[in-house]
């Protein structure tokens, strides 16, 4: 009796030990990059690493000096919510039709969709820079917001088609015969239920857009560059500047982190719902 | 048979129009999708039986036919991208699933504060990948990093992981498993949760073992789970560019050259864009083949 309760409190010990070692490992380079962050830099490179010190924000202003840093913020900010907003919008209602209508060439529609976001990106860059330099739409925040719409309306319908499932198609069939159009049904009785669904894809959907890199490093230039590509600035011919790339990755990755936080719930509900129902 | 009478008359007075219902919803997110994707993917296609050099462009660009794909298979950079991929492939997919399964089966437990470990275990998947690969050069660092540091302070001999061609494939490995680990074994979680508990139940009235019970019950019944996160990650990983690019630019000797990267030095840095062209349309092939085998897997695990 004694013995197997022993083995039970071993037990449960070594599991929370592994569990509390996965988090730390998980969160270690994230708070190694955002103490860097604040560190004065000449204790940047300090062996053996300097964890207690006076903080001083001297990178973070160094970051935005000139202004140049605010602006691509802003890039970043306009190109992920309009890639966001016009996919959900094309994506909501495509997850709608796949989820409400049996109709022949559905299944080669989805998987259409599915091949659209697994291409790698690097084979379709090519030809968009191509593109849009024959039309003059290069280093523009619209080339950026077009090429992530291949991301993001596929990334839409996937998760979007899955929460609509979940959504009883009785109640809206009872709407319908109350005298709503199909369409009424869709605004008043489902899209109310898919909110939370919505706001995790859209969280999702904008992360994607916000953390892009390739597409962003190859059609951008001085006026359309996003924050990913300012940071790789701070890698000049002569030096790395790792504080200031410190700071403006904390800039880059905090919104990213607490919106995570925020939806974590949905997200792992919408990617998973993929691998659960199929 | 109020509900049946209803959509038995809409259905008669117009079917038709009934029948173009679903057009209307999912047209326009295809019709935006055909239009952006539809005339790269065609030029590239042209351009890939083409000769496109940014010396001889303005020339002409001549038809070379199959030579660009002809090429590629005797370029032996190509063949040791593709060499790289692979490997990376399978290092990282093996370290990612058991860590992840392992992960998984940890969080299935009834833990306290199961949920906030939950959401930190998240944070690395939600990272920018141009951060994460910076982050991980400066810890990386030969002589300042705080890898060789703690190393050093175990008394083991500092390693050089980005520096040593032997060594830069390594390292992106293990910052890929650092990044999506969780990813998978969040999903795995998910299916754990999903499974029906009667079969368990069973096997531990029948006294069956801890491994028994996991090779024999929740293997098979998460195969379709295992699955569709293998899916996803092999495709991921096939063309991962973003942390390789920052962590080691493919280098050093092409030793962690991936296809993407290759394709990218092929596309904007020599500019023989027919050639680069080729190269896309072998990756494209190539994730199409391993997707299709992949959904067929899937398909049958399902049914």
């Amino acid at each position: 009796m004694n013995r197997a309760k022993a083995k039970r409190t071993i037990e449960s010990a070594i599991t929370y030990a592994s569990v509390i070692l996965a988090v730390l490992l998980s969160l270690f380079p994230i708070v190694y990059l955002l103490v860097t962050s604040f560190k004065p830099p000449e204790l940047t490179f300090a062996v053996p690493p300097v964890w207690s010190f006076q903080p001083t924000l001297q990178n973070y202003r160094e970051v935005f000096a000139g202004g140049t840093f605010a602006r691509y913020f802003v890039n970043s900010l306009v190109v992920a919510l309009a890639a966001t907003g016009l996919a959900l919008a094309l994506g909501t209602f495509a997850a709608y039709g796949f989820a409400r209508f049996r109709f022949r060439g559905a299944s080669w529609m989805r998987l259409g969709s599915l091949v659209a976001q697994m291409l790698p990106p690097i084979t379709v860059v090519i030809p968009l820079y191509v593109l849009f330099n024959a039309i003059e739409l290069t280093d523009s925040r619209w080339a950026l917001i077009i090429s992530y719409l291949t991301f993001t309306i596929p990334l839409s319908i996937w998760m979007m088609s899955g929460f609509f499932a979940d959504v009883p198609e009785e109640l809206e069939e009872s709407a319908m015969i109350d005298g709503c159009s199909r369409l009424g049904a869709l605004f008043r009785i489902s899209l109310p239920l898919v909110a939370p669904g919505l706001a995790a894809t859209a969280i999702l959907s904008f992360m994607y857009a916000w953390n892009e890199f390739l597409y962003a490093v190859i059609l951008t230039g001085r006026n359309s560059r996003t924050l990913p590509v300012t940071i790789t600035s701070f890698m000049t011919n002569k030096a790395i500047l790792w504080g200031r790339i410190a700071a403006a990755g904390s800039i880059v990755l905090v919104p990213a982190l607490v919106f995570a936080l925020i939806a974590q719930r949905y997200l792992v509900r919408g990617l998973s719902r993929g691998a659960v129902k199929g | 048979m109020r509900l049946q009478r209803a959509t038995a008359a809409r259905q008669g007075r117009r079917g038709w129009l009934r029948r173009l219902e679903p057009v209307f919803y999912i047209a326009p997110a295809f019709l935006v999708l055909a239009a952006i994707l539809a005339y790269p993917l065609g030029y590239s296609f042209w351009l890939s039986f083409h000769e496109w050099t940014l010396r001889g462009f303005r020339q002409g660009v001549p038809w070379v036919g199959l030579d660009n794909y002809v090429g590629l298979f005797s370029n032996v950079e190509f063949v040791s991208s593709l060499r790289v991929t692979f490997t990376f492939m399978a290092g990282a997919l093996t370290l990612e699933f058991l860590f992840g399964m392992a992960l998984a089966l940890l969080l299935d437990h009834d833990l306290k504060g199961r949920g906030l470990m939950r959401s930190l275990i998240l944070l690395p998947m939600m990272c920018t990948n141009v951060v994460i690969g910076l982050t991980w050069r400066l810890l990386f660092n030969y002589n300042f990093g705080l890898v060789n540091y703690y190393l050093v302070r175990l008394g083991l001999a500092p390693v050089e992981w980005l520096s040593k061609p032997a060594m830069a494939l390594p390292s992106v490995i293990i910052v890929d498993v650092w990044n999506t680990t969780s990813f998978v074994a969040l999903l795995l979680l998910a299916g754990l949760q999903a499974l029906p508990e009667e079969p368990f139940e069973a096997a531990r009235i029948d006294g069956a073992s801890w491994w028994q019970v996991f090779r024999y019950l929740t293997l098979p019944l998460l195969r379709p789970t295992i699955l569709v996160a293998l899916l996803w990650r092999i495709i991921d990983t096939f063309r991962i560019f973003d942390v390789v690019y920052l962590l080691t630019a493919g280098g050093p000797a092409r030793a962690s050259e991936t296809v993407s990267i290759y394709v990218y030095r092929y596309g904007f840095q020599t500019f023989n864009l027919g050639f680069a062209s080729a190269a896309s349309y072998m990756m494209i092939l190539i994730m199409l083949i391993m997707a299709v085998v992949l959904a067929r897997l899937i398909g049958r695990s399902e049914a």
